[in-house]
């Protein structure tokens, strides 16, 4: 199974340390060094605020992803535990943006690189889990408010677990409402 | 109290005070605390981030602040909730106190605050009957022309309910800055010596004399705030202000109605500036010192809990700049008054002995211990500080009791008006710091926030202005006008707007009124008229806002390669 | 490269954070900054804590770091002119005394900083302003 992060809002506090967290966890140290315009400033999750609700929101790593099925390029493929986008292979299209029913997917500018008529190269951005990444996703690392979690199979067995438990408790309280 | 403890309180009444902006990890201990089934009551006019997880949220109009807080008194009184035992063995002036708040019934405020008088009621019960209680207060009440007495409004509050003296209650400022606590303590006020020790005082000032060497002025001195009055219109020659030493200050762009602070600085006769980097009140200055940074020298702050921890050097700096201490010595000495001190410990060592509250807090006892938190009187080291004020009830008064202060609520002083429909307050931007300076030289803080910011507005008025998010838009009051970015939001009510000071371009202080508290001499940044205006031609408008940005850039000493755009 | 550890203050808000710094000292510059143990902040971190400390190196983003003295020397809105210390030391201290001499110690006006100065430097600050000047002239932005 996938995993995939997942934001509590009634622990966010919409500060997004996290979307930080991310563009240095991908783009490498380097940029504490160098101009800031030189590259793509790019969080691969976003923060959402609505009137009473803040939390970032980033990919799921579905099972059957949408993204995956319509890339015309291949470039979207399952490794170990998550949805990856190759940016080599990408071209564009923005089929997976339009695509993902989580807006989790948007265009970036790929820092060095260009297209056919000279501008800089854009490709399909979304959250990978940092994957070949030591320590796992930055985000959930550096969350002052412990927000974010990596929700792997186990975790999310051991919720369900938890979930039914009560789901039966609630059961047996309906039909004895005395005891 | 300390800040660890607020995650442990029973109910917190949050008053103006956005810590999810201003102090994330502040923040994070309410969020911990809600976690731990702590009541919560918010009283603020956006939903802020701890209004999202309020039990009640008290979305007040603002500048409504002490129609509120009294009328939650007249609810405590009036329906049995105060602790009349605390009150009778720990306070004075309580009759006189209950004869201001009479008036001040949920029915009286609610047209006032915009809160149905069974929410006052609700959360006053709260507040009263959930133990412990404390309160934790911000800019939120401090930035209004009404400020001090609100905060004496609050503490009244938790006197009458006995929340004082223990641990997770009382009333806490959450100051604002690394070391605005710090600066307070070290007398950088016109009305004491450091160790909150008052200037009027004449056993007091006999004592610096001595320590010092020289005789002292008695006359409370002049508030930063009164400085472009006393400029510019300042009649008696010998009271006008004729040289302004500015430390680590960016007046220029931090102080209201910024009109009238470029024409003071301008009039000034002698401005000096000492800073690290560049900044809009350098453009003012006839000498400009170069200093060290944070992370290139030593020293101690306090943090807003009244807890020294040390400062340490981190890299050397690369050029020709010195510590503050070291060039204010200098100066002083070459002017004929000599202070010599090899390092920051000599200077500390210095000022404990001046101030009793602080005696006990020696470099040996911050380094071992990590901090202390003031008072620590005595030097051993098992003195390690006080965690939170007043234990058991005794005050820092003569007869140690606390006073009762009531007094009538009064509107801000600029009201909205068929010119300037709508208000503007200030808030915070939580990646960047004051003005900038720093966080705005930092890549990735930069990179997620930048010119001209950002003005929050509610969705309706946008829709009503067809203005969409990032739409740049124009704001203006009687004292000026800047351009910002449109953020439409539904957590700010109609006819109300906010924006961070931060920005050059999206400048808000153009905006601003320098009325201010009478006591405090707080600005109210909180709240003044102000209109918003569609821009049409939003090519026009980006295109302008970048050749802005370059041009003070360039003023500020940065090479942008190319100048202003055509 | 050698490389030490040092753990300081936050600069930033008055949470009081502590902060875990590497900082190569071949190099002089930081190279990690991670949250420490503090007793505010207890392992944690915002964004300004975590990735508001590169100023330091002057990126050339915003504003230029000051590196030397110096002085207007043509009067107001003529430009900066670089001096050494002792000029502008000299300087600061002959314009201050004939401004006392004139007007009065009440005639001048001092700030502390609530920022990266630290405590030590507002007290001298403050006893500057009224021991060697004679005023108690001096506040700071707690108001702002």
């Amino acid at each position: 199974m996938n995993y995939f992060v997942k934001g509590n809002p009634d622990l966010c506090i919409g500060c997004r340390t996290c979307m930080i967290g991310c563009v240095v966890a991908h783009e490498g140290k380097h940029i504490f060094e160098v101009d800031p315009d030189s590259y793509s400033f790019n969080p691969k999750l976003h923060m959402v605020k609505t009137a009473r609700l803040s939390v970032p929101v980033q990919c799921k790593h579905c099972e059957n992803p949408a993204c995956m099925a319509v890339c015309p390029a291949g470039a979207i493929s399952q490794k170990d535990h998550c949805i990856v986008i190759d940016t080599d292979k990408c071209m564009g299209c923005k089929s997976c943006m339009d695509a993902c029913p989580f807006g989790a997917i948007n265009m970036t500018v790929q820092t060095g690189k260009f297209q056919a008529d000279g501008s800089e190269k854009k490709v399909a951005n979304k959250c990978d889990l940092c994957y070949g990444l030591p320590g796992g996703p930055a985000c959930v690392r550096v969350c002052p408010t412990e927000a974010l979690t990596l929700v792997t199979e186990e975790k999310l067995g051991e919720a369900m677990e938890h979930k039914r438990m009560e789901a039966a408790r609630n059961t047996y309280r309906e039909t004895h409402p005395q005891e | 109290m300390g800040i660890p403890e607020i995650e442990d309180a029973g109910c917190l009444l949050c008053f103006g005070y956005n810590g999810a902006d201003s102090h994330p990890i502040v923040a994070r201990r309410i969020v911990r605390g809600k976690q731990k089934g702590m009541k919560i009551i918010c009283a603020d006019p956006r939903v802020t981030e701890t209004a999202r997880i309020s039990d009640i949220h008290l979305q007040l109009k603002g500048g409504s602040n002490l129609a509120l807080v009294n009328a939650m008194a007249n609810v405590i009184w009036n329906e049995g909730l105060a602790d009349t035992r605390f009150i009778e063995e720990h306070t004075k002036g309580f009759d006189e106190f209950l004869k201001v708040i009479e008036k001040y019934t949920p029915e009286y405020a609610e047209p006032i605050t915009h809160i149905p008088a069974d929410e006052i009621r609700r959360a006053a019960r709260m507040y009263a009957t959930t133990k412990p209680a404390m309160i934790l207060y911000g800019m939120g009440v401090c930035q209004f022309t009404q400020a001090v007495d609100v905060v004496k409004g609050l503490a009244n509050l938790a006197l009458m309910t006995g929340n004082f003296g223990g641990p997770s209650m009382g009333i806490g400022p959450v100051r604002g800055q690394n070391n605005v606590q710090g600066a307070c303590d070290m007398g950088a006020l016109p009305n004491s010596y450091p160790g909150y020790q008052n200037v009027t005082v004449p056993e007091i000032r006999e004592k610096f004399e001595k320590a010092w060497g020289v005789p002292l002025s008695d006359q409370v001195g002049c508030p930063i705030t009164h400085v472009p009055h006393r400029i510019l219109h300042e009649k008696d020659e010998k009271k006008r202000i004729h040289a302004y030493y500015i430390f680590g200050e960016d007046p220029a762009q931090s102080d209201p109605d910024l009109a009238e602070v470029r024409e003071a600085l301008d009039k000034c006769d002698f401005v000096v500036m000492q800073d690290i980097y560049m900044n809009k009140t350098g453009l003012y200055a006839d000498v400009i010192l170069p200093a060290t940074a944070w992370g290139e020298n030593e020293g101690i702050y306090t943090c807003a809990d009244r807890g020294f921890q040390r400062v340490r050097k981190l890299i050397e700096p690369e050029g020709d700049m010195r510590p503050d201490w070291k060039i204010i010595a200098d100066i002083s000495t070459a002017m004929g008054y000599p202070m010599n001190y090899r390092n920051t410990e000599e200077i500390w060592n210095e000022m404990i002995d001046l101030c009793p509250s602080f005696t006990g807090a020696t470099y040996e006892k911050i380094e071992k211990y990590g901090g202390v938190q003031w008072p620590c009187r005595d030097k051993s080291m098992e003195d390690r500080g006080t965690p939170y004020l007043h234990k058991d009830g005794i005050f820092a008064t003569k007869d140690h009791k606390a006073l009762f202060y009531g007094t009538d609520w009064h509107p801000p002083v600029e009201l909205e008006n068929d010119q300037y429909p709508m208000t503007l307050s200030t808030v915070r931007e939580v990646g960047h710091y004051s003005v900038r300076t720093m966080t705005g030289n930092c890549r990735t803080l930069r990179n997620l926030e930048d010119e001209p910011g950002w003005v929050q507005m509610n969705t309706q008025d946008c829709e009503k202005m067809r203005l969409k998010k990032g739409e740049l838009v124009k704001i203006l009051s009687k004292r000026g006008y800047c351009i910002t970015r449109c953020l439409p939001t539904d957590r700010v009510k109609p006819g109300a707007t906010y924006m961070t000071y931060q920005w050059w371009i999206g400048a808000c202080n153009e905006l601003t009124t320098a009325k201010l508290d009478p006591i405090s001499n707080t600005p109210e940044y909180k709240y003044c008229a102000c209109r918003v205006e569609k821009i049409q031609d939003q090519e026009w408008a980006e295109r302008h806002v970048r050749e802005l940005y370059d041009d003070i850039r360039a003023q500020m000493g940065i090479d942008t390669g190319k100048g202003a755009e055509a | 490269m050698a490389l030490k550890q040092v753990q300081t203050t936050c600069a930033y808000c008055g949470a009081g954070c502590q902060i875990m710094f590497t900082v190569d000292t071949d190099a002089n510059k930081i190279v990690e900054a991670v949250p420490a143990d503090g007793r505010t902040n207890a392992g944690t971190l915002c964004l300004k804590g975590h990735y508001g400390w590169d100023y330091l190196n002057d990126p050339q983003i915003l504003t230029k770091r000051l590196r030397k003295p110096m002085i207007r020397k043509g009067g107001k809105k003529s430009p900066l002119v670089e001096v050494s210390w002792e000029e502008a030391i000299s300087y600061v201290a002959e314009r201050l005394g004939e401004i006392k001499e004139k007007y009065g110690p009440d005639s001048i006006m001092g700030t502390g900083s609530a920022r990266g100065a630290g405590n030590e430097a507002n007290y001298l600050m403050q006893k500057f302003m009224r021991a060697c000047i004679g005023t108690n002239n001096v506040d700071h932005c707690a108001r702002i």
